[in-house]
């Protein structure tokens, strides 16, 4: 296993990115007070000390206590919306691309239009309807409304590749029934492909909620990364100097969106093995 | 060991000599050997078949004699000569110039040997281009009306894309694209494969007619034994990346020196003798897994126990005629 | 070109364009809420007080917007509004239109969008084929990583970022806003020149991510193509180098990457959005965030649908153009 991580280096550092995070929030857990993380806890713009090492923000909250409160609400928001997505996705894909006919045309063509439609502004729409009154679970069933089209496209061009190979036809033969042989002999060789599908669609889904958060639509009340980032807009704290508060979620955010990112090409060069370098 | 003999330069006679060619493919346990120490000779006008198994290395030749073997592979050694010329000590550009123009290949045409978003009039167009100057619109619609009614196809068919053109039409096509700078040499890698008989009937004809044509020298590679013996003088037999045996072709079928093409012939089926299909039994090694001494010994049915640890030399068994086994 | 794919085509435009107005319309009323009363109370209460007579203005207004009818009524009323461009009036900025707002707004985003789409997909195309062709330069594959890095990130963090650097590092760009404040829009040179001294940056926050995105994407697809059999049999016909890169390799790698282009539009705009948010620039993006932060429903409605059509077009377009360079695609399959 060791030895295969260092081929793949893209899946390494991925893995590497996504562990200190992890180690940063279950670490955080259990050393800081995320009390803290709400407003008036702590005295307002404070530069990083060794008290304070994020620093704390206008409205007195401890942005250490807020990266390691929030990082795992938007992390939450990202998996949840992700399962989701590739989950629908993946059955929706699977009834399409076997059943063919009439069925895959319908599916398809909602997918491809569902995916001309750009996903944050209907987000948006179904946001604002919502406004003030989101929790971070909502949040996360808003964003997985949208998050199913593009694993369906995806997925479904996998399984039609697979679907012409040889086995399949012969289960077919052999008297295996549709779903059988969706489980026992597609599933299996699809696996690899799944979980780059399922890294990806997380980084899309942290992506959207971010940035309805950005926009002052998500849970108001939540310190999530993007929600920060909101604040940071609010008070103008670009042109105010305070440098701290934005950088913390900024670093935060693009660790993560640079793990995902890699431990998706590592991913991808599993499932597809003429992209792996020859040793 | 004592050092390889000088190389004799030239070919003596012969239009094409591949001589002691080896290709190495670099693998993470060491390097595996898809061509290994193969020689042969072409005659002018000769016909020369190259049959084997898929893993024989027939196709690695075809790509190494034009000196397009990339990186894992390399060419390890041996020297193929065209005429006067001495390939690998020939500099890239001056290689590429004799790809089509000296040594022609023929691709199996019938899948994806065409490029899908370039007419067929452009592909032999941008062939002249390249190696010579591009020709006024209309001479170029004259040569490839010319062209393309030497391998039997309408001049319409310039006009076409690849996916409008039947596996047969693509196929003589490519032939079309290999015959345009008249070449010396044409290297023909499967083109029948995919095709059904009657197709690969007028296909055979058709590369017959135009190298009677071109007065060229066909290497034909491929493992239609039968295909082989319609057409070719003279046949050579690769497994495991060695040439194990060469003899024309009447000989081979009717005495054949090597168990291996002994088992051959004997599988292909005869309408004169019915009874049960015979294969040959067991699987063609792995090329980076190969037994010792002689490759072909765990499946021959005349092994000794010479065969098991020596690998047996190529000899010379009269005009044009070579061998690799201990027992021949 | 054949008619009929092109009818087909368009169809799916109008498809698009309807869907959208429907769930526009739709979406909202879920929630239950009632755009006007909401803003009204608001309103009010920032006032001070709410008094009695607010459920009259509420009437009031409700039936100038034409609220007050049955549900279908309300449905055909919208989409026929909306076949005639009458996006309605803003809420927050009455009497401005909404479709007026957008029209200020729009001229801004396509001016950015455009031309930094443009240039991120021809130059990350290129760079892309030139990163998967072994006859290029070494000093290229130098690029690769930081253009990967740059890439897996959203635009509006660039932008962030960016803005920092020049607000308080390199002070010579202009951090905020379309134009510079009391300057006088015109066609006159220093005005041009002051706008395109203000885009510098937010285009800077889409390009440099995009370019990665692209070069990648590009890079993939030469590296598949590549290994093709036409590429091999290009070779063996003793084509030169340059010829074999463009009319073999590129010419066939540039079909799927087209194809990804049509899809990104969406991204694209939606990346763009938090990028005005950032710099004030004054296009829809920040328009949107205006109209989200005063609850101004009617415009938010009206730039989604515009957005939503205008995407819908320009992948109009580009499925019009595809059959142009794939010669497989038969236009009468569509």
């Amino acid at each position: 296993m060791l030895r295969y991580l260092r081929r793949n280096t893209s899946l390494a550092v991925g893995l590497v990115l996504l562990g200190i995070l992890v180690v940063f929030m279950v670490g955080g857990a259990f050393t800081i007070d995320t009390s803290n993380a709400q407003p008036l806890s702590v005295p307002a713009l404070l530069p990083p000390s060794w008290d304070y090492p994020f620093g704390t923000d206008r409205e007195g909250r401890d942005l250490l206590a807020v990266m390691v409160a929030g990082t795992p609400l938007t992390l939450w928001i990202g998996f949840v919306a992700g399962f989701i997505g590739v989950g629908v996705g993946a059955v929706l894909a699977f009834t399409a691309a076997y059943y063919g006919g009439m069925v895959d045309t319908l599916i398809r063509s909602i997918a491809d239009v569902g995916l001309t439609i750009p996903g944050l502004l209907v987000l948006i729409i179904i946001a604002v309807s919502l406004k003030g009154s989101l929790t971070v679970n909502q949040m996360a069933i808003v964003v997985a409304s949208l998050a199913w089209l593009n694993p369906t496209r995806t997925i479904r061009s996998q399984v039609l590749t697979l679907r012409e190979r040889g086995y399949v036809e012969i289960a077919r033969l052999n008297g295996m029934s549709g779903p059988e042989i969706i489980v026992r002999e597609l599933m299996p060789n699809l696996l690899p492909y799944l979980a780059a599908t399922l890294v990806s669609s997380v980084s899309a889904a942290i992506l959207a909620s971010v940035g309805l958060e950005v926009l002052g639509l998500g849970p108001v009340d939540s310190p999530t990364l993007g929600m920060t980032l909101y604040w940071v807009f609010f008070n103008a704290a670009i042109i105010n100097g305070w440098w701290w508060w934005w950088t913390a979620p900024l670093v935060v955010i693009v660790m993560v969106f640079l793990g995902l990112f890699f431990l998706t090409v590592g991913l991808d060069e599993i499932a597809n093995p003429r992209l792996r370098r020859i040793a | 060991m004592d050092a390889p003999p000088p190389p004799t330069p030239g070919t003596n006679g012969a239009v094409l000599r591949v001589d002691g060619l080896r290709v190495a493919y670099d693998h993470a346990r060491g390097a595996v050997h898809a061509v290994d120490d193969v020689s042969f000779s072409l005659r002018p006008h000769e016909r020369f078949g190259l049959a084997g198994e898929s893993g024989s290395g027939k196709s690695t030749m075809a790509l190494a004699i034009l000196r397009m073997i990339k990186p894992p592979g390399r060419i390890e050694g041996g020297e193929v000569w065209l005429e006067d010329i001495s390939l690998s000590q020939l500099a890239p550009e001056a290689m590429r110039r004799l790809r089509l123009a000296g040594i022609a290949m023929v691709p199996q045409g019938s899948m994806n040997s065409l490029n899908p978003v370039l007419r067929i009039r452009d592909q032999i167009g941008d062939a002249l281009a390249d190696h010579g100057g591009k020709l006024a619109r209309r001479e170029l619609a004259a040569r490839v009306g010319s062209l393309l009614g030497q391998v039997g196809l309408a001049p319409e068919m310039g006009g076409k894309y690849p996916h409008e053109l039947s596996g047969g039409m693509k196929q003589r096509a490519c032939i079309a694209i290999a015959i345009c700078l008249r070449p010396k040499v044409i290297i023909a890698d499967e083109p029948t494969s995919a095709l059904d008989v009657v197709v690969q009937r007028q296909v055979m004809q058709t590369l017959g007619r135009v190298q009677a044509d071109l007065g060229a020298a066909v290497i034909l590679v491929g493992h239609d034994m039968g295909l082989m013996a319609q057409f070719v003088d003279r046949l050579g037999i690769m497994y495991a990346g060695r040439l194990v045996e060469v003899a024309p072709i009447h000989d081979i079928i009717a005495a054949p020196r090597h168990p291996y093409t002994r088992l051959l012939i004997d599988s292909l089926p005869s309408l004169e003798h019915k009874g049960g299909l015979r294969g040959i039994p067991g699987l063609a090694p792995l090329l980076r897994d190969l037994p010792p001494g002689c490759a072909f010994h765990p499946r021959c049915p005349a092994a000794e126990a010479r065969c098991r640890v020596e690998k047996p030399a190529v000899r010379p068994m009269g005009p044009g005629a070579t061998v690799a086994c201990h027992l021949a | 070109m054949q008619l009929i794919y092109v009818v087909r085509r368009f169809g799916v435009f109008l498809l698009i364009v309807w869907l959208a107005a429907t769930l526009n319309f739709f979406l909202p009323k879920l929630s239950g809420q009632d755009p006007v009363r909401t803003k009204l109370l608001e309103e009010a209460s920032l006032g001070g007080y709410v008094h009695a007579g607010i459920e009259d203005m509420v009437k009031v207004y409700q039936k100038k917007f034409g609220l007050d009818k049955p549900l279908w009524r309300q449905y055909l009323n919208y989409v026929a509004d909306v076949a005639h461009g009458n996006l309605n009036y803003s809420i927050a900025n009455y009497p401005r239109t909404v479709a007026g707002m957008i029209r200020d707004a729009m001229p801004w985003t396509i001016g950015l969008l455009g031309l930094t789409t443009v240039f991120s997909f021809v130059a990350g195309t290129i760079l892309g084929a030139l990163l998967a062709w072994p006859g290029a330069p070494r000093w290229m594959r130098w690029l690769m990583p930081p253009l990967w890095a740059l890439h897996a990130i959203p635009f509006f963090l660039l932008g962030l970022v960016l803005m920092y650097l020049f607000a308080f590092q390199f002070q010579f760009l202009p951090i905020f806003g379309g134009y510079s404040a009391g300057a006088s829009p015109g066609l006159t040179w220093t005005f041009v020149l002051d706008v395109l001294r203000h885009a510098v940056l937010p285009a800077l926050s889409i390009v440099l991510v995009s370019v990665g995105g692209w070069a990648l994407a590009m890079r993939g697809m030469m590296v598949t193509t590549m290994g093709e059999d036409y590429v091999t049999f290009a070779e063996a016909k003793g084509l030169r180098s340059a010829t074999i890169f463009t009319r073999y390799c590129i010419r066939n790698a540039i079909l799927p990457q087209t194809t990804g282009l049509a899809l990104a539009l969406g991204q694209i705009l939606s990346g763009a959005v938090l990028v005005e948010v950032v710099f004030g620039y004054p296009g829809i993006g920040a328009l949107l965030f205006q109209a989200i932060e005063e609850n101004d429903f009617f415009l938010i409605q009206g730039i989604v649908f515009t957005v939503i059509v205008a995407l819908g077009f320009a992948t109009f377009l580009l499925d019009i153009l595809y059959p142009w360079l794939d010669p497989r695609i038969s236009y009468r399959r569509g």
